[in-house]
Order: C-alpha cells, then sequence, then structure tokens
C-alpha cells in the first residue's frame, strides 16, 4: 500500500524531522511555528526520545517529563505538523529545496485514531514483554502503551516472527492457540486454528510432522514444545456438535476443485467462506484423499477426519465423489474449465513405483498404496502370516503396522541404514516396540514363484559408497551375500508418484509444473497444488498449498494482481532473538500417554491417547511467546471500539520536503562489551539509564530505588564505562556521565538516607554553565569521589566487590557495593551507518554525523539542505541539544525561505 | 647503577598514551600482595626525566605475566610488555637472580630449564610407539613441550592426550629427543638474547622439517609459537599452523571424530590458563569439550574467563619466589574452587596443573578437590 500526503499545505515548502526525541520536537515545533509543514517521522510508536526516560536533569534538578510532557503534547496540536510513528525513512531523491522521501510505516495494528487508550485490551492480553522503556526492569503486555505520557496516546501491538508459525508450512498462528490453551480457553484454539483458514486442527494435531517443533526456541532452554500435541487438544477438548452455518455466495464465478485431499478441501473451504461456489470433484467414494486412503485407523480415528470433513462441507462446500476427471470415463479438464471460471487440480501421489524385480506381478506382491486404501475403504485384506514390506519411508511404516495388526509376522526391508530412513523416527520405533522386524542394508532381488505364487524373496546385502545427488550415501551391493527371505506376501513401498496423464498441464516428472509462489499452472486459471506439484509429501504442506491457491484464486476471480505483497521469503529462525520476560524455569515437555503395546497390535484403536486439559495447560505455559503477540486475538473481542487491526501491514508514504533536519539521537554503550564488571549477570549491576529508570516516579519502582524490594545501602558509580576507550574502538567522552552521575549520586544520597555512595572517576568535567557549582554541592553533601577507575567486579559469597586502585593512595582497594552504577557511555545508533547511506551523509570517525565544518557550520550536515541537532552528530546535554536544535531549525527555514540554497552549496 | 633512557623507553613503548586511570593496578593480582604497582611504575619512568633506575626494583620480577593489566587499559597501554622490557635491561646487565641464571643456562644447554638431559625427553613416550615426525608422514606435528616431557605429573597430561588423540583417529608425529625449548620462558625471563637465538634455531628447525599444523600442550609453548616468532626477524619465516590441544579436540568433537562412550560423574569448574584466555581469547573450546562429555556437570567460578585469576605460574614464575611467596595465588584459586562446589578443578596448562595442585596440598583439600587437565578427563570419558 502507498499513500501520497499533500506536501505543502501552505505553499510554503516543507521539512521532514527525522526522529521525535527533544531535538526533533523541538525542530519541528520551530519550524512549525514559523508557518511552514512538518512532517515528523519517528521509528518507536511514541515521541520523546531518551529524555522521556529520564528523571531529574542536571544541573538543575527539573523533573524530565514535567518540562518534556508539555513539548509532546504540543505536537499534535500544531497543525502544521504531520506526525507519523513507527516509521522510518527508506529513500531520498532529489537535492536542497526538492527532496523526494520515501517513507515504510510499520504496522501499530492499533488505529491511532479510534483507539481512546482505554485499556481494555491490556487487560485481557495473555503475553507479557520485557518494558524496554523501563530498561527491562518490569514487563508490559503484548499490547501497551509505551509509557502513560505517550504521545500518540494509542496503544500499540509488539508482533513479531515466530519459529514455529514461519516453519509451519500453513503458517498457524501457533503461538495464538497455545497462548489460549495456557487459559484452559480449548474452544477458542480450536477457533482461532479454524479462523486461519485451516479445518484440520484433529487432524493435524495426530498426523502432522511438526516441522515448528524442531524450530521451537524452547528447546535452547529444555525441549521444544508440544505443539502438535496442544493442536490435538484445542480440537479433542474444544470441539462441539454445532455445524457451522453455510455461507451466503456473494460472487456469481464457479471454482472447481480435483481431488478432496487436504489440498483440495482446505481450498474450497476457503473460497467458500469468502463467498465463491466451489465443486469438488474425486475419484474415490469417500472425501479425504491420503487421509481416508493412506492414513490408517490407528493413527486417525475416522470419526475424527469425519468430523472435520464434515465441518467443510456444511459450510457450503458441494462434493462429487466416484468422479475422476481426465480418465476412466470421467470429465475431461477442458469440460470443467467450460463450466467453471477457476480449477484447482489437487490430485495426491497416488500412483506406484514398481519394485522392477522379477516375479513382481505375482498375486502376492502387493503395493503399499493400494494395500492401504483397500483396507481403510472397508475391505478385507487377503495377506499371509509371513510379510515382508520393502521400503524405508512412512508408507512402509504405515503398511507394516497395519499387517501386524492383520495378524502377520513383519519384516521392513531397507536398502540403506536407520540413518537414512526417510520415515519419522517415532513411527520406526512405534512400529518396532509392537514387533516389526528391521531389515537394513539389504534389497530385493526377485520374488521366487512356487505353481503362480510367492514363495519367498531373494535379497542381497548392502553396502554404503559414495553420496549421490540427493546427498545421501549410495546403497551399492555386496557381490556374494544373496540370502532367501521365507515369505508368503510382499509389500512394496518404494515410491509414489502422481497420476497426472490425460489432463494436458504441463508436467515434470508427472508432478504439475507450478509458479511456486501463486500456484498456478501452464493452463489459465488453472492451478495446482499439494503432493499433486511436490510429491508425497505431508498433510500440513497440503494445506499449506490449499491456502496458498484459495488466495491466487480468489485475486485471479476478482482481477487482481497474483503477487502483490506475498512473498515466501522469512527470517530463518535461528536469526530470531528473544528474550522472555521471565527467567525460563527448567520444565520438561509433557507427554501422551500410549496404548499399551499388547492392547494395539491386533485391533486398530488409536495408539496415543492425547494430553490432559490440566497437562496441556501446564504445557501450553512452556511456550516462550517468541513472536510476542500471540495473535490470539483476545483483544480484537475486548476491544468496543473496533480500534485493532490484527491485518495491519507495512505502508509506503512518498513525501516531498524542501529541507531535512535529522535528530535521531544515540543508543546506550552495551556494558556486556566488558565482561569484567559482570553486567548482565549481576543484578546488582545496572547501567545508568537504569538507574534514571529506578529513581523515576513513573518507573517500575515508582521512584523508589531498590532490588527486589531492597534499599540498597552501599552504592558505588563508576565513570567511562564505554567512553574514551580505545580497546573498544570508542575513543570519544561521552560528555554527559560527568554530570549524570553527579545527578544520580544525589538523589542515591537523597532517597536512600545513611547510604555509603562512592563515585570512582579518572577526572570530573564539569564544563558547562552550572556544573561546577553543582559537582560542589554534590560532594558537599558527604558523597565520596575517589580517583581511580575500576578494573572489575568480583563476587564473594553473596557479596560484590569492586576492585580499583585508589591512584591517589597509590593502592589497590575493594569496596564492597550492594548497587553499582556504570556509567554507560553513548554511542553512534546501531544503525546510523544504514541512515547515513540513505541519506548519503558522512560520518566522522568516532560514528557521529559529521558536520560541515567543526566551528563555523555546526549544524549543517556533509548534505546541502539536510541539518544536524542533537546526539546524532555527537554526545551532548539537553541544553545543548535544544540549542542545536534550534539552530538546524532555523538554518533549515532560511533554505525554505529561498535564501539558503546558495549558502547551503558554499 | 641500573638505568634506562626512559624517555625513549616510554616513547617506544608508548607509555605517554596512559591516563593513569590506574584500571592496569585495579585488576593486577600481583598488585594486591606486593609493591607491584603498574601504573605508578608507569608513571615514575614518564617523570623520570631521561633515566629511570631499576636498582632494586625487585617487584619487576613479581609479575606473572597474566596479562590483566592490559586486557584492562582504556588505551591500549602494555604495561606487562614494559616490565618485561624492563626485565631485559636487567638481565643485559647482568644482574639477575641465580635461579633465573639457572633455568636460562639450562634451557640454553639442555633445550630445556629443568637441568634435565636432551637424551631423556622422550622417555615419557617409550612405551608408546608414536610416529615420528616427520618420517612417519603424519598430518600434526604434536610438540609436547619441556613440562609434560619431563615432569611425571606432565607426563601423565602428555599420555592421557595420545590417548584421546589415538580414540579420535588424529595423525600426528612427535620429535623425540630432537625437540627443542619453545623458549617462551626465557622470554618472560628477560633473556631477550637468548630468546632471538632459540627463536632462530627452532624456525630454522621446522622450516627444515616441513612443519605445516602443529599443536602444544602448554598454552606457554602455543603462545610463543604463535604470537611472538614472527615478531623477530629471525623468526619471520615461522609459518605452522599453531593451535592448543584444546582446539583440536573441540574440532574433533564437534566433527564426531572424538566421541566418549564413558562418562565422568563429576562436578567440574575450568580454570582459564592465562595465556590461553586473556592471551589468545580462547575460552569456548575447553568448555566445549567438557561439555561434550556426559555426565559431566560444569559450574562456573565467579571468576571465569576474562575474569580467570592467574595461578601464578607464569612469567618464569616457576623459578622465582618473588617478593611475597607467603600465599600464592594458586591458593586463593583453589580456595574460590572449593567455594564453587566442584568436585575437580580442571585446566589446560602444565603450569596451573603444577601450582593449583600444589595449593590443593597446601589446603590439605585432597580430600575434596582433584586437580585434572582437561586431557586426562577426556581421556577418562573414552
Ligand atoms: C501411507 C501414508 C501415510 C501418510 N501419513 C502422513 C502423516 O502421518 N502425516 C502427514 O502430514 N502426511 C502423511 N502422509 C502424506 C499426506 O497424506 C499427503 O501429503 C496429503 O494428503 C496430500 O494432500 P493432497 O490434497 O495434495 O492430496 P491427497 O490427499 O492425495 O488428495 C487428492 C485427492 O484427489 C483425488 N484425485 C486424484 N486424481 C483425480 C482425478 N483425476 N479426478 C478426481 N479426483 C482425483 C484423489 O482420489 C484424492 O482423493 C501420508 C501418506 C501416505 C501415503
Ligand atoms: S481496547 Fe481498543 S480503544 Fe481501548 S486501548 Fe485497547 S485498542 Fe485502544
Ligand atoms: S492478539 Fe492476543 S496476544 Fe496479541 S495483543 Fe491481542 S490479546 Fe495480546
Ligand atoms: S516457544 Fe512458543 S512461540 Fe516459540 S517457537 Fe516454541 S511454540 Fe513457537
Ligand atoms: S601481567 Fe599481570 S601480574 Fe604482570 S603487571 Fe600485568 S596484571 Fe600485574
Ligand atoms: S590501565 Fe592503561 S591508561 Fe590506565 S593506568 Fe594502566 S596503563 Fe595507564
Amino acid at each position: 500500500m502507498s499513500d501520497s500526503i499533500p506536501s505543502s499545505a501552505n505553499g510554503r515548502g516543507a521539512a521532514l524531522v527525522i526522529g521525535a526525541g527533544i531535538a526533533g520536537i523541538q525542530a519541528a515545533l520551530d519550524i512549525a511555528d514559523a508557518g511552514f509543514k512538518v512532517y515528523l517521522v519517528e521509528r518507536s510508536p511514541s515521541i520523546g526520545g531518551r529524555m522521556s526516560q529520564l528523571d531529574k536533569t542536571f544541573p538543575t534538578l527539573d523533573c524530565s517529563s514535567c518540562i518534556l510532557t508539555p513539548k509532546m503534547a504540543d505536537v499534535p496540536r500544531n497543525p502544521n505538523i504531520t506526525l507519523l510513528t513507527c516509521t522510518q525513512v527508506e529513500a531520498v531523491e532529489g537535492q536542497a529545496g526538492a527532496f523526494h522521501v520515501t517513507l515504510e510505516r510499520q504496522p501499530r495494528f492499533v488505529d491511532e485514531s479510534v483507539c481512546t487508550g482505554c485499556g481494555l485490551c491490556t487487560d485481557v492480553c495473555p503475553v507479557i514483554t520485557p518494558n524496554i522503556f523501563n530498561a527491562a526492569l518490569d514487563s508490559h503486555k503484548a499490547i501497551y502503551r509505551v509509557f502513560p505520557q505517550a504521545v500518540p496516546a494509542a496503544f500499540v501491538i509488539d508482533k513479531r516472527p515466530s519459529p514455529c508459525k514461519i516453519t509451519c508450512p500453513a503458517h498457524i498462528p501457533v503461538q495464538g492457540y497455545i497462548a489460549l490453551i495456557a487459559q484452559g480457553k480449548f474452544r477458542e484454539a480450536l477457533q482461532r486454528v479454524r479462523e486461519a483458514g485451516v479445518p484440520f486442527v484433529g487432524t493435524l494435531g495426530r498426523v502432522c510432522y511438526h516441522p515448528c517443533e524442531s524450530e521451537c526456541k524452547r528447546a535452547d532452554w529444555d525441549e521444544a514444545v508440544s505443539i502438535c500435541a496442544l493442536k490435538r487438544i484445542a480440537y479433542d477438548a474444544g470441539r462441539d456438535d454445532e455445524k457451522p452455518q453455510p455461507v451466503p455466495i456473494q460472487y456469481e464465478e464457479h471454482v472447481a476443485v480435483v481431488g478432496a485431499g487436504p489440498a483440495g478441501l482446505t481450498t474450497a473451504c476457503n473460497l467458500t467462506r469468502r463467498g465463491y461456489k466451489v465443486t469438488v470433484f474425486d475419484a474415490l467414494p469417500s472425501p479425504g484423499g491420503m487421509l481416508a486412503a493412506g492414513i490408517p485407523e490407528y493413527r486417525l480415528p475416522r470419526e475424527v477426519l469425519n468430523d472435520e470433513i464434515d465441518y467443510v462441507l456444511a459450510q457450503g462446500v458441494e462434493l462429487k465423489l466416484n468422479t475422476p476427471i481426465g480418465r476412466d470415463g470421467g470429465p475431461s479438464l477442458e469440460d470443467l474449465r467450460r463450466d467453471h471460471q477457476a480449477v484447482f487440480l489437487a490430485i495426491g501421489a497416488h500412483g506406484s513405483s514398481r519394485l522392477g524385480v522379477p516375479g513382481e506381478d505375482l498375486p502376492e506382491v502387493f503395493q503399499a498404496v493400494p494395500f492401504l486404501r483397500h483396507m481403510n475403504m472397508g475391505h478385507e485384506a487377503n495377506i499371509g502370516k509371513h510379510v515382508a514390506v520393502i521400503g524405508g519411508g512412512n508408507s512402509a511404516i504405515d503398511a507394516a503396522r497395519c499387517a501386524l495388526r492383520l495378524g502377520a509376522e513383519v519384516q521392513l526391508v531397507y536398502r540403506r541404514s536407520r540413518a537414512e530412513m526417510p520415515a519419522a523416527p517415532w513411527e520406526v520405533s512405534a512400529a518396532e516396540q509392537e514387533g516389526v522386524k528391521l531389515t537394513f542394508l539389504s534389497a530385493p532381488l526377485r520374488v521366487i514363484e512356487k505353481d503362480g505364487h510367492a514363495a519367498g524373496i531373494e535379497c542381497i546385502r548392502m553396502k554404503l559408497g559414495e553420496p549421490d545427488s540427493s546427498g545421501r550415501r549410495r546403497p551399492v551391493p555386496v557381490d556374494g551375500t544373496e540370502y532367501v527371505m521365507d515369505v508368503d506376501t510382499i509389500i512394496a513401498a518404494i515410491g509414489q508418484n502422481v497420476e497426472s496423464d490425460g489432463l494436458g498441464v504441463e508436467t515434470k516428472w508427472g508432478q504439475f509444473v507450478v509458479d511456486p509462489l501463486t500456484l498456478e499452472t501452464s493452463a489459465k486459471g488453472v492451478f495446482a497444488g499439494g503432493d499433486a506439484v511436490i510429491g508425497p509429501a505431508s498433510v500440513v504442506e497440503a494445506i499449506g498449498a490449499g491456502l496458498q491457491a484459495a488466495e491466487s484464486i480468489h485475486r485471479y476471480l476478482r482481477g487482481m494482481d497474483l503477487r502483490d505483497g506475498r512473498s515466501q521469503d522469512h527470517p530463518k529462525s535461528k536469526d530470531i532473538q528473544i528474550s522472555p520476560a521471565e527467567a525460563v524455569k527448567r520444565a520438561p515437555r509433557e507427554h501422551m500417554p500410549e496404548l499399551p503395546v499388547a492392547e494395539r497390535i491386533n485391533n486398530f484403536r488409536e495408539v496415543e491417547l492425547g494430553l490432559t486439559a490440566e497437562q496441556a495447560m501446564a504445557e501450553a505455559q512452556r511456550c516462550l511467546s517468541c513472536a510476542v503477540c500471540s495473535e490470539c486475538n483476545q483483544c480484537v473481542t475486548a476491544c468496543q471500539r473496533g480500534a485493532i487491526v490484527p491485518e495491519d501491514a507495512p505502508r509506503r508514504i512518498e513525501v516531498d520536503v524542501g529541507a531535512i533536519v535529522v535528530a535521531t539521537g544515540f543508543d546506550v554503550f552495551d556494558p556486556r562489551r566488558k565482561p569484567e564488571f559482570g553486567y548482565g549477570k549481576y543484578p546488582q549491576v545496572i547501567t545508568s539509564l537504569e538507574f534514571e529508570r529506578l529513581a523515576s516516579a513513573s518507573g517500575p519502582t515508582a521512584g523508589r530505588i531498590s532490588l527486589n524490594g531492597h534499599p540498597p545501602n552501599k552504592v558505588t558509580f563508576i565513570h567511562c564505562v564505554g567512553s574514551r576507550d580505545r580497546s573498544l574502538n570508542l575513543p570519544n567522552c561521552s560528555r554527559v556521565c560527568c554530570m549524570a552521575v553527579a545527578k544520580q549520586a544525589h538523589l542515591a544520597h537523597d532517597r536512600l538516607p545513611g547510604a555509603q555512595i562512592t563515585v570512582f572517576y579518572m577526572d570530573v568535567r564539569a564544563f558547562g554553565k552550572g556544573f561546577e557549582e553543582f559537582y560542589d554541592r554534590v560532594r558537599k553533601e558527604g558523597i565520596l569521589y575517589r580517583r581511580g577507575n575500576p578494573s572489575e567486579i568480583v563476587r564473594r559469597g553473596d557479596h560484590l566487590f569492586v576492585r580499583a586502585e585508589d591512584t591517589l593512595l597509590g593502592e589497590p582497594v575493594e569496596v564492597e557495593s550492594d548497587l553499582i552504577v556504570l556509567a554507560a557511555g553513548l554511542t553512534p545508533r546501531a544503525d546510523a551507518s544504514g541512515l547515513a547511506q540513505i541519506l548519503h551523509l558522512v560520518q566522522g570517525t568516532d560514528g557521529y554525523f559529521q558536520e560541515a565544518h567543526p566551528k563555523l557550520r555546526t549544524v549543517e550536515s556533509s548534505v546541502p539542505g539536510m541539518y544536524l541537532a542533537g546526539c546524532c552528530q555527537g554526545p551532548k546535554d539537553i541544553p545543548d541539544t535544544v540549542a542545536q536544535a534550534k539552530a538546524a531549525a532555523s538554518a533549515a527555514m532560511i533554505l525554505l525561505n529561498g535564501k539558503g540554497a546558495n549558502h547551503a552549496s558554499n | 647503577m641500573l638505568q634506562i633512557e626512559s624517555r625513549q623507553f616510554a616513547v617506544e613503548r608508548g607509555l605517554f598514551a596512559c591516563i593513569q586511570c590506574g584500571k592496569c593496578t585495579g585488576g593486577c593480582p600481583m598488585a594486591m600482595k606486593t609493591r607491584l604497582n603498574p601504573r605508578d611504575l608507569i608513571y615514575r619512568v614518564l617523570v623520570s626525566g631521561n633515566g629511570f633506575n631499576l636498582e632494586g626494583r625487585e617487584e619487576l620480577w613479581d609479575c606473572t605475566t597474566c596479562l590483566t593489566c592490559y586486557s584492562r587499559c582504556p588505551k591500549q597501554v602494555n604495561p606487562m610488555e614494559a616490565i618485561l622490557a624492563m626485565r631485559g635491561a636487567i638481565v643485559e646487565k647482568g644482574k639477575i637472580h641465580p635461579n633465573v641464571k639457572t633455568a636460562l643456562e639450562s634451557t640454553f644447554r639442555n633445550g630445556n630449564p629443568l637441568k634435565m638431559p636432551r637424551s631423556d625427553r622422550a622417555e615419557w613416550a617409550k612405551e608408546l610407539q608414536l610416529k615420528a615426525f616427520p618420517d612417519g608422514g603424519a598430518e600434526y606435528l604434536f610438540y609436547i613441550g619441556c613440562t609434560p616431557s619431563y615432569d611425571p605429573r606432565g607426563q601423565k597430561v602428555a599420555r592421557a592426550l595420545v590417548r584421546v588423540l589415538g580414540s579420535a583417529g588424529l595423525d600426528f608425529g612427535i620429535l623425540g629427543n630432537d625437540e627443542n625449548c619453545c623458549a617462551s620462558e626465557v622470554r618472560r625471563l628477560g633473556e631477550a638474547g637468548l630468546f632471538e637465538a632459540m627463536v632462530e634455531e627452532n624456525t630454522a628447525a621446522f622450516t627444515e622439517l616441513g612443519v605445516e599444523k602443529m599443536f602444544t600442550v602448554s598454552p606457554h609453548c602455543f603462545n610463543v609459537f604463535k604470537n611472538d616468532y614472527q615478531k623477530l626477524e629471525v623468526g619471520a619465516k615461522f609459518s605452522a599452523q599453531v593451535q592448543h590441544y584444546t582446539q583440536v579436540l573441540a574440532d574433533l568433537t564437534r566433527d564426531g571424530r572424538l566421541k566418549f562412550n564413558g562418562s565422568f560423574e563429576q562436578k567440574v569448574t575450568y580454570h582459564d590458563p592465562c595465556y590461553l584466555g586473556r592471551h589468545n581469547g580462547i575460552f569456548d573450546e575447553p568448555r566445549a569439550i567438557l561439555q561434550g562429555i556426559p555426565g559431566l556437570e560444569l559450574i562456573e567460578m565467579d571468576r571465569s574467563r576474562e575474569k580467570s585469576l592467574c595461578c601464578e605460574g607464569g612469567g618464569g614464575r616457576m623459578f622465582l619466589e618473588g617478593t611475597n611467596p607467603g600465599t600464592r595465588l594458586a591458593q586463593q584459586r583453589v580456595q574460590e574452587a572449593l567455594d564453587s562446589g566442584a568436585t575437580i578443578l580442571a585446566t589446560a596448562c602444565p603450569f596451573c596443573l603444577l601450582t593449583l595442585e600444589e595449593a590443593v596440598k597446601h589446603l590439605n583439600a585432597e580430600e575434596k578437590l582433584r586437580v585434572l587437565d582437561i586431557a586426562e578427563i577426556a581421556e577418562r570419558a573414552l
């Protein structure tokens, strides 16, 4: 999406101000007050910047928010200012006087113009996350307001990628239904998955190979969350007998779906919900595709499958069974295309690969897929007492476990070793437990015939040779190791293929060729997905394809662009960093009970028995909320104004401006880079910014300086952490820390009567107006300044000691401390070089944006028409920042007035 | 008088960059117990006009070369190197301690500072039938070093390592009696001339033997080969890729070539040797090996990694008492290990092993804590 906002409302030119800390706010207000249009762009959800985090300001001890809040409030009131929060600059073209700027606005998920800030949403939100504004000293919900005085006052949702949802081929909102289960809301959990377009919840909860669990972040602490088992209980405990009502038809186009497997039915379900008439054709006598014909009942009870298929059909999907398309005398694809405006081919992979050995056509040699289909459709299977299953995939295991249940002794023969088996490991071990014998590195040579019947199979031993094109080591026969297996039945399960002949659509190896993003085939209006495209794969991939196809078909029928805004690029889960709100306590994953082996091997009863409700709730609580917002949508229900926009997406905004003021501020040095101080390891060691939040009346402790409820009584401050440090390539002085420490030492003295307060310093730089006087005052209060910069902090027992040399004594000293404040330096923004590239700004060797002349052009940047304000140009305090902001504003206005173009370029 | 030309000395070593912050002294483990004060020393050099007198500065021999000072310095001044240079000036004038003299003479004559004959160097391996380098055609040179070659405790480590490497199928050979001291301690003791001569000799020998990849038992040997040889003109040709054995084992474990079929059911804490950790930034590999051993529970002491407390065995201090022989740092270190609740104190350096073991005896803690090298723990879990 992209918007264009008229650029100069009053015809007098406009300016862009990037960053809305005190510098950006001040510059914007000045320029706007002079009658120019201003776009004030802020990356975070609220304006205010670092200053809003401070408690008191040196040297006058004014309350920071008391002096800042009125300025913040002026911004939305000023008719000349357009405030764009959650927004960043993407590109700038043009030159001084005529810049064309592209902005990208990240979704807030709450409509600013509607939200009243009532907070009902926050009350119901189940997710907590560290409160970054409070330096992570406390937490807030996934939907929150940055701080009470935030501007705009609207709430915002913190929504990020989570590994499970990204990895899930159907992108099911995993964390959402898990969050609901954690609260015991099983019905809502089931509803949530269905809302996401996935009708097969109980089915997936039983048969999914759950690739999500392999990426689950919880495994970094102990074990992955049982995502799949939780899906199962969402269905088992959340289902009811109510069927959905048919959805009224809105559009005249009619869609044909070929194949009533999970891909086809998912597409049908979603298109029906959007108001299309959909007919599903299937060659078999019952719907479900491989779910019904392939997967055995002991893994997927038919009652569950049928209930979920009924759920799809009840919405108005029309089903035509016993209707093969393009073969066996059924209608052709062309017939379908005449009567339907779009077709989705989801015919699965129901053909079988031949063994290619003599004797294969004897009556006792079966193919796994027809064997399973035959049995699953309720027919008697005529197998003997000694069965060999050839193959190592899931179909082989299913066939073996079925044959066993029919009373046979079963041997599985696989030509590579266990490590190469494509079957899921838990399926393999279940088969073993039940009594299936596994023979590895062995392959059939011929089926031994006796009187027209199979009387055994001759095999040969294999060994693993060089890796083949699939990267697996190629099995090669070992000469002279032939042997005979005494069996009366052989089930071949060595591969499935797609029966795509006769449809007239382009294929490769029998599989339909499609555009991977849109699923379009070579025939216009014909789409394909599922096993029919990727070969025998999985239910959840088929469902994913079904969702993709529904979206494409809708766009196609509505004449919309098929690709716009869609992509298959997701962040890699290993790149996703998470910060749980609370320390993660080790808790092993909950396991489902299973039917004892003795009770399962002679029947088709379900083997896995599901979690109990209590187990499920405990298991759900193990989820770490990687994406922060879980997408449970409870806030959507709670908000009475309808302010929440779950599908909010990034937006492009283009503006034209004459001048740009850059006011992006600074970052705080991360003291973890100086491990000798143990920051991040000792809770008693904090940064000066964290101290500001501890001391602030609106902070996590309401201004009481305390750690875990205990006021400290030995407080030590350490100067210059991450400043003036060449070993970290941070050579500059941060300019504000000396005075900030003086202020904080004063606050500590004031709020902690009787506490021993020590400041370790190298030298005190009290250079500004009133600074030295303030430093005098603070020392006189009884604060001990010791010269010498500490080398390390060590712990003995429960006590922390700051180790330093008191250089005036010339002796090493140790000062016991129960709160240690590191005066962490200021650094350029982590993304400063990124912005520098977009704006073509020059950075100094220290990383800050470089001014055009160090003495005479202190607010002009290296690019004419762009001006610098505040700490993005170098560390400075609030008075200097405000002064520079006003200067930058005035320089911008000179240019906007048409006088500055010459001046700017010389 | 033992004077150095202090102005030139300070300029050459960048001492004028010092802002007298005191971080070096604040972290120096020897400053706690001796007169050694690196900041003060630098300041005195700076203000001494052009002649700084080293006479009577016994504390120069207290430095253990742990490198804490340099690792804390915000201005990249290296007090340790300044101290070594001052030692050099003393040695050059021949004013050296008798113990130092013996160690240096033995190194010169016997190729080891321990007064042991060259012909006994390979005794430790006489029952092991190891490949000779390079005639055996091995991929790696296993450089043993003096302490593991001669000291009975060190020999155990060398033999354990041989078994571990063997089980992983690593192809290595040894030099036997032809192996010569690496000269690390010669350098720490300030004998720059002898050091240069030995670097020249060893570099020529390694070049001739065609050593491409090698690893050592001791972090001290590892460090000198890796960081000091090439800095000298006579060592510029030294081109072998040098690893410490913990790096080799960590690689072997990662590749699945080294497998632990047994277990080691103990609470282990790991002492980072200065020359492995602070000097060379190798903190993770030793831990990775330990964490890969079944049953082993790794506990961290407060002073770990960058903050590890020196055992006082480096910088020639194996041969010197120092001005305050009272409580050795190793005793403090062992106490920290005891407080951590560990039953095993692991390390990966022969000097650490000896000093820590000595300290355990001194504290009568043999019942509660054993000191083992990582190679020995790995061997027990094969
Ligand atoms: C034995 C076995 C066990 C499996 N177990 C699992 C499991 O535990 N978990 C998992 O995730 N996946 C499993 N799978 C794979 C999974 O079933 C498939 O990936 C999934 O069903 C594919 O869905 P689909 O809709 O693409 O195709 P299908 O489910 O095959 O559906 C296609 C439908 O189209 C019909 N059709 C075909 N041709 C025509 C035509 N010309 N005209 C009309 N109709 C036609 C077919 O009859 C069928 O009903 C298993 C597969 C097998 C064989
Ligand atoms: S419930 Fe709605 S109106 Fe109220 S704060 Fe939340 S989003 Fe805004
Ligand atoms: S969707 Fe759920 S988790 Fe996300 S903000 Fe709303 S209530 Fe919170
Ligand atoms: S911890 Fe929760 S959100 Fe994160 S990957 Fe696992 S299930 Fe998903
Ligand atoms: S190397 Fe270690 S012992 Fe020597 S001066 Fe530096 S900190 Fe002190
Ligand atoms: S740490 Fe560096 S700058 Fe500080 S006193 Fe020591 S040598 Fe000087």
